[in-house]
């Protein structure tokens, strides 16, 4: 509607006053001073001279004066050409091969920063190990040489080569033998360049040795069956698994492959299906398998041999002599529920041993062929190529330089100065070589004693080759331009032996475009996306077994009767240090060994009542003597479930020339190895001594036992079985009382949670190295980590029970554990624990200056820069999982050994920032991971989807025990998982209502079992 | 309150013959109108060699970080917060004296009152450098504070017990602060019309113009009487927060709702120790055996026995209600401060603090002054223990076995409070040298009726009842400064 009405301002603008008329045609309606100023005082004033001058001085002066803060110089060199696919801030992932597992690497501005499994990988896909986490830091270790070493002194490559191929002609003049010595080499394509450099050097010869030998299982197969192999193991395929000492889920063999194998008959999906494998396991020192075990029985190392004669003779019926078991009932009584169900489950059960005597595993295999294993669990048509090593070949070698025949050696990823079975005998025999060449990437125990150190690159800087199994090949591509002034050591064969083609990365390509690619539908640019080929396996047949086990059994027995004596001693390998290859890793020397929960050491396992006996109290120094001679001071630990009169040394510590991190750190037992029957032998017998005083180990866990409380639930398979809640303590829930009711947060888009499965997780550790690497997570050394300051975000709570016989109950106090007679038979549960990000988080009341909130997807947010370091919301936490940096870790001349360098700090992740001193922090349920995911699916304009997001733990987890997602989504795996019966929280009568849910631990026992025990 | 006579049963509250206004101000003002005598400058030089510890070890923990203490990733605070709840629990017994009893018409609290409010202030700010240093970035302290600022705004949390701590000290502290100086104000102006020179002029500025007219004595005590009502309140309130540290945590043992009159009352018990430690030597050295008497020794060791009781009725309690819960956490917390590793620490604090103060009981200990001297050290001890043996023993072991730890002082925990110590005496020897230890004009005020002498005129005067003369005779007996051959003729 239009309106009519008329406003006007003022009487002249209604009168329409001349004036106003006039003046209304003018812009401003008074005529403003504006050239009154300009003409008068304005442009009239004087400026006199010496105003101006004082006016020039002073600004002059103040200028000058602000010139004199010499501004900071910040050295950026902008790209002018942006290389292709380098965006900061945009990770650039390619694929790799660790130790023949492929693996995925996470590269940021050229800088590799994470390892990961290839999705692509099939039967790897399920994580990694805590090595290869680690492995990652190595590439950025001070430690490590800078240039080729020539006579101690750095050299070129030229003069280098000038050197080698000289001393290499007159060995060759003179008619003299050339070594390369290796631990297993599975490249086929190294393994081709050693071919060829043998066609030019024809006294050249290729030995593989590996400190930790499988020489036995090969050689007991080529007696068996005619093939010195390694078999594949097929433990997913095994309804029943017996293991004799053999760590199978950590150290033996392949760790995470069999983990992910062991566990998808263990799983929740497993057990929903009503599925569970059972496990029984014989062994003298507690190994990770062993806590994982069903069924636990000690044995000592004398006893196995007789336990497997026993096993034999139950299942066979035969009756070869040696099978008694006089001394100890329990495994007596073990082996013959375990030999019923064998021979129950045939073809569905496994045999495995983790001794390294020819005997004794042509028993094993003996045994397997009488449960029908060949064919189904055990396949030896598709042979395991990671181990290869030949013992006696090794040992001839020492004979051979010790005559003075070996007129040249080379060292490729070998250090047997340390880790060979007599290195002394070794150092004394290699002196007498002419040409000495190691490709160490430092100048460890070997290149000491080598003029030539022809440095080797980290495998993130190489080309390269694995073949684990047959027909399963990956490939080795470098992720970054080697770092120093280094060269694979195939190259440098290939140049010493003057091939045609010299370049490794065209000899790796020629040789898979000529002898792997073809047939497989694959090019060499496919390969290098996906990381791998497998063809096709052969069929795998059974096999029949025919041999007389006469000499076997009185070689078995004879071992046997010589472990008779003393305290018999077992030398393992442990998860973190394994074989002691990678000792200058921080993050794996900081990685507490899953069961002993130890860091930065070595120790003498003792069970609890044999320190008794002997006198010793935990941490005493005692001197240990060695059969040979050897004799090392180390600290006393007590290990429940250490067999009685056995002790337990970790083999991989003490080198003296690993590195700054890794020197001197333990003591080295591979000296207490022996060469016996053709093979290595890590049972030995040693004498104790008292040496007086006393060595803390540094444990992130004191406490062992869980004092009967409800944060470990657990129950038997039988149980599960009737009632999926069994033992979850959910069927008994008391009402909550809630004070925050009208202060609910709500959870509108997302609610980040986990669940994590404890019948899944082993305990290896692999998750706490992953988070390290992710997270930025400072190494602390051995002295903070005695104080209890390690700065892990996730842990792994182990706790260990014991069942008492006469009660059948399970003993789960301290002060009722020390009452007990006999500690043997003890059940270890793993609990991974980790900020529970819960929903009314104690921790985020208490803070003064809110610097810990709830976000509003379920997360405890940190705000590093808010803190000021009360430490009140770490005494809040009832789980004790908020970390306080104590020191400036990130600069702190304390912490240089670790990663405060400028160089190993290249390994850090730039999407997480390192905390200053002063300053808690805590698992932030990788935030940046998240914000990652949500980014990229808003980039593609999609909702996010379930597994689009995965957390550092849960990508490195073998065995998938960590589910993370959303709940609010009722399909996501966690909100399914969540809806398990078998589902708890831990400490949920707090009320804090914790976003991580566990699952209760299953164990498949029964009356039969229990029975073993009693 | 002066002027009017006082029932002879009373016992007198200063003693000694021919006391004068004139011989009050002189006795009084000797420490403060002289050159320090050779037992000051010992305690100085010791207590300065303590400050200076302080200095260093707090200057130790700035520079390298938090790490220089034993803590761990279990056991956060230590001996951090258990000097820092000592202290404060120190101060109560200055405020309470002072205020309370001001309220209460207790006289007896004028010669105590002054020495007392000093220690309050001395021992509030050792506490306040423990709120400061324990901090992880202390150079960011003044973040609890809700100042408005730049940092996208950032406020405090008012649901922290942190936040209410930061309030209730900094309340407590300028209140006794102020209150404690204007008590000064008619001393001061005392030391100012005898000083001459520099320090006339200093005294002046700092007697704000005291005039001694009626009017400002009227102002005076309305002043006086206002700032114990407000401090009243304090002296419940300051101990209640900082029990509250604990109490609204969810860590067994610290999960306690009994906590805040507990912490009282534990707060009243070590403050009157520490009053007792401080004045029965200065007594003895200032020669102010004639203004603080047995009689001043003797109420306050009652004291002790009925807060030593309360604390001790509290302990039982807490193992009743921990066995009552049903909780396992709750019982495990108390059987560990019982049996565990540091069960030392608890039987420590349970002999010093419950049993000892019974020992008060006995009329001939309590009257003993150097049994009271030394009881009031393990008073203190045990307190010093309780507040350990909460802190430490709660969360050394608290819900998952898994994070058991032990914790270990290192020299640098042991320096800071050690120094904390020499701190506060440093500025405690200060505080004598230059202003006057006994409340001087209120000790005169009850001169003429509450003294041995002003007794004795009625005595003399000869009006009493037998009975009651008797009994008033026979309680000077205990008074190691009344002449007791004068009253054998009686």
């Amino acid at each position: 509607m239009e309106s009519n009405k008329k406003y006007w301002k003022g009487l002249e603008e209604l009168n329409k006053t001349p004036e106003f008329l006039e003046n209304n045609k003018n812009e401003f309606a008074e005529p403003l001073p504006i050239e009154d100023v300009l003409s008068e005082a304005g442009l009239s004033t004087v400026t006199p001279r010496r105003d101006f001058l004082k006016a020039l001085g002073f600004g002059l002066g103040a200028v000058t004066l602000a010139a004199c803060q010499k501004a900071p110089v910040h050295k950026s060199i902008p790209y002018l050409i942006r290389p292709e696919e380098v965006v900061p801030g945009i990770p650039n992932y390619y694929v790799s091969t660790f130790k023949g597992n492929s693996v995925l690497v996470k590269t940021v501005v050229g800088r590799p920063i994470k390892i990961e499994a290839n999705p692509k990988a099939g039967v790897f896909n399920n994580g990694t190990d805590a090595q290869a986490q680690a492995s990652v830091l190595d590439l950025y270790d001070v430690s490590k040489l800078k240039n080729p070493i020539l006579k101690k002194e750095d050299t070129t490559w030229a003069k280098l080569d000038d050197y080698v191929k000289g001393e290499l002609n007159k060995v060759q003049a003179a008619g003299k033998k050339i070594r390369i010595v290796s631990s297993s080499l599975n490249s086929p394509s190294a393994k081709s360049v050693i071919t060829d450099f043998a066609a030019k050097y024809p006294t050249a010869k290729h030995v593989q040795y590996d400190p930790v030998s499988y020489t036995g299982i090969i050689k007991a197969n080529e007696n068996s069956f005619g093939k010195a192999v390694l078999p594949k193991y097929n433990f997913d395929k095994a309804d029943l698994i017996v293991s004799f000492a053999a760590d199978f889920l950590g150290t033996w063999i392949s760790g995470e492959e069999f983990t992910a194998q062991y566990i998808s008959n263990r799983n929740y999906k497993s057990l929903e299906k009503g599925k569970m494998s059972r496990h029984f396991q014989f062994e003298t020192g507690m190994s990770l398998t062993g806590t994982n075990a069903d069924t636990r029985v000690t044995v000592k190392l004398s006893e196995q041999g007789p336990a497997l004669i026993a096993l034999y003779n139950a299942i066979t019926g035969n009756s070869l002599p040696g099978a008694g078991l006089p001394n100890n009932t329990t495994a007596d009584k073990a082996i013959k529920l375990v030999a019923k169900e064998l021979t129950q489950n045939k073809g569905k059960a496994l045999v495995v041993c983790g001794s390294n005597d020819v005997s004794t595993q042509t028993l094993v295999n003996a045994i397997n062929v009488a449960i029908g294993s060949y064919g189904s669990t055990i396949d030896i048509d598709n042979p395991c190529k990671r181990y290869e090593g030949n013992d006696a070949e090794f040992a001839e070698l020492i004979n051979e330089m010790s005559r003075g025949e070996v007129g040249a050696v080379f060292f490729m990823d070998a250090n047997p100065s340390y880790d060979a079975v007599n290195a002394k005998a070794f150092n004394e025999a290699l002196a007498k070589v002419g040409l000495k060449v190691s490709f160490a990437d430092r100048e460890d125990e070997t290149a000491e004693n080598c003029e030539v150190v022809a440095i080797a690159p980290h495998y993130l800087e190489s080309w390269g080759d694995a073949n684990t199994y047959e027909g399963y090949y990956s490939i080795v591509q470098p992720t970054i331009n080697p770092v120093f002034n280094s060269r694979q050591p195939e190259q440098s064969l290939l140049i010493w032996s003057d091939a045609p083609v010299q370049d490794y990365y065209q000899y790796v390509r020629n040789n898979w475009e000529k002898n792997i690619l073809p047939g497989t539908g694959k090019s060499w640019n496919d390969l290098l996306q996906d990381g791998l080929v497998a063809k096709a396996p052969k069929a795998a047949s059974s096999y029949g077994f025919s041999l007389a086990l006469d000499a076997v059994v009185s070689s078995i027995t004879a071992s046997s009767k010589a472990l008779q004596k003393d305290i018999e001693l077992l030398v393992y390998e442990n998860i973190p240090m394994r074989d002691g290859k990678l000792a200058n890793n921080a993050f794996l020397q900081e990685l507490p060994d899953p069961v002993s929960k130890v860091t930065w050491d070595n120790f003498l396992a003792l069970s609890p009542k044999q320190a008794d006996k002997l006198g010793y109290k935990e941490f005493d120094l005692v001197s240990v003597k060695g059969a040979n001679g050897h004799e090392v001071i180390l600290p006393v630990l007590l290990q429940p479930g250490q067999a009685m009169g056995t002790a337990a040394i970790a083999l991989g510590y003490g080198r003296t020339r690993a590195g700054k991190a890794g020197n001197n750190v333990g003591k080295n037992a591979y000296p207490f190895v022996s060469f016996t029957n053709g093979t290595l032998q890590y049972a030995t017998t040693a004498t104790l001594a008292s040496a007086g005083g006393r060595e803390e180990l540094a444990q992130t866990q004191t406490h062992y036992s869980f004092e009967g409380r409800n944060v470990i639930r657990e129950a038997s398979f039988k149980d599960y079985q009737k009632d999926p809640a069994a033992g979850s303590g959910n069927h008994h829930k008391h009402k909550v009382y809630d004070l925050w009711t009208t202060d609910k947060h709500e959870m509108l888009g997302n609610n980040w949670v986990m669940a994590i499965d404890l019948n899944a997780c082993t305990g290896c550790g692999s998750c706490i190295v992953a988070c390290n690497v992710e997270n930025n997570i400072p190494v602390v050394g051995k002295d903070e980590v005695r104080r209890r300051r390690e700065m892990h975000w996730l842990r792994i709570d182990r706790y260990y029970s014991f069942n008492d016989e006469k009660t059948g109950s399970d003993v789960t106090k301290e002060t009722e554990i020390a009452k007990m007679d006999n500690q043997d038979n003890v059940s270890v549960v793993h609990q991974p624990m980790l900020c529970q990000h819960c929903d009314h988080a104690p921790c985020e009341t208490v803070c003064p200056v809110l610097a810990t909130v709830h976000s509003s997807d379920g997360l405890n947010h940190m705000a590093y820069n808010r803190c000021v370091g009360t430490r009140y919301c770490a005494n809040n936490c009832p789980y004790k999982v908020r970390r306080f940096n104590w020191f400036n870790y990130w600069n702190d001349s304390r912490f240089d050994n670790y990663l405060n360098n400028e160089f190993t700090q290249l390994v850090l992740n730039p999407d997480v920032t390192t905390r200053s001193r002063g300053v808690m922090e805590k698992c932030s349920m990788c935030i940046q991971r998240i914000q990652a995911g949500k980014l990229a699916a808003k980039m593609e304009k999609r909702a996010l989807k379930d597994g689009d997001i995965k957390m550092a733990c849960q990508q490195a987890c073998s065995a998938n025990a960590i589910i993370f997602g959303d709940k609010n989504d009722p399909n996501s795996e966690v909100s399914k998982a969540l809806r398990s019966e078998r589902t708890y929280y831990v400490l949920e009568e707090i009320n804090v209502e914790p976003g991580i849910g566990y699952m209760t631990k299953i164990r498949n026992i029964d009356s039969e079992t229990k029975e073993v025990h009693a | 309150m002066s002027g009017h006579n006082e029932s002879i049963l009373r016992e007198p509250l200063i003693t000694g013959k021919n006391i004068t206004y004139a011989k009050i101000t002189d006795d009084i003002l000797m420490p403060v109108e002289n050159k320090p005598n050779r037992a000051w400058w010992i305690g100085f030089i010791v207590s300065l060699c303590g400050a200076s510890l302080w200095v260093f070890a707090v200057s130790y923990t700035f520079w390298t970080g938090i790490g220089a203490w034993g803590l761990n990733k279990t056991v956060g605070w230590a001996w951090d917060i258990t000097g820092f709840v000592w202290w404060v629990g120190i101060g109560h017994a200055g405020t309470l004296i002072s205020a309370v009893l001001l309220l209460f018409r207790q006289n007896w609290r004028n010669s105590i009152n002054r020495s007392a409010e000093a220690m309050t202030i001395f021992a509030v700010i050792c506490a306040a450098t423990y709120v400061v240093s324990h901090m992880g970035r202390p150079w960011l302290a003044y973040w609890v504070l809700p100042l408005p600022n730049q940092f996208g705004s950032l406020w405090v949390n008012f649901n922290s017990p942190l936040v209410w701590d930061m309030f209730a000290i900094s309340t407590y502290f300028s209140v006794s602060l102020l209150f404690w100086y204007t008590g000064l104000l008619p001393d001061i102006a005392t030391i100012r019309d005898r000083a001459t020179g520099l320090r006339k002029k200093i005294y002046t500025i700092f007697s704000f113009g005291w005039t001694g007219s009626v009017k400002t004595w009227q102002r005076f005590e309305a002043v006086s009487l206002i700032l114990a009502g407000i401090s009243t309140p304090l002296v419940l309130s300051v101990h209640t927060i900082v029990s509250m540290d604990f109490a609204t945590s969810v860590i067994p043992g610290w999960h306690t709702t009994i906590f805040p009159p507990y912490f009282v009352a534990g707060a009243i018990f070590s403050g009157f120790a520490m009053v007792l430690t401080l004045l029965l030597v200065v007594r003895k050295v200032l020669g102010l055996e004639n203004y603080i008497t047995m009689f001043h020794i003797e109420s306050m060791n009652k004291i002790i026995i009925v807060t030593g009781s309360i604390v001790g009725v509290a302990y039982l309690t807490e193992l009743f209600i921990a066995w009552y819960s049903g909780s396992p956490y709750e019982m495990y917390a108390f059987q560990n401060r019982i049996a565990g590793p540091y069960w030392w620490a608890y039987w420590l604090m349970m002999t010093c603090n419950v049993i000892s103060p019974q020992l008060f009981w006995f009329k001939k200990i309590r009257t003993n002054i150097a049994a009271t001297w030394i009881l009031s050290i393990v008073v203190n001890i045990g307190m010093w223990f309780e507040r350990f043996v909460i802190i430490v023993t709660s969360l050394h072991r608290d819900y998952l076995p898994s994070s058991w730890a032990m914790f270990y002082p290192t020299w640098v925990d042991v320096s800071v409070f050690v120094g904390s110590i020499g701190l506060f005496f440093t500025l405690f020897l200060l505080f004598l040298r230059v202003l006057p230890s006994i409340a001087i004009a209120e000790v005169k005020m009850i001169l003429k009726s509450a003294s041995e002498q002003s007794k004795m005129e009625l005595i003399k005067e000869g009006h009493l009842d037998k009975e009651q003369m008797k009994e008033y005779i026979e309680s000077l007996e205990k008074f190691d400064s009344v002449k007791q051959e004068e009253y054998a003729k009686l």
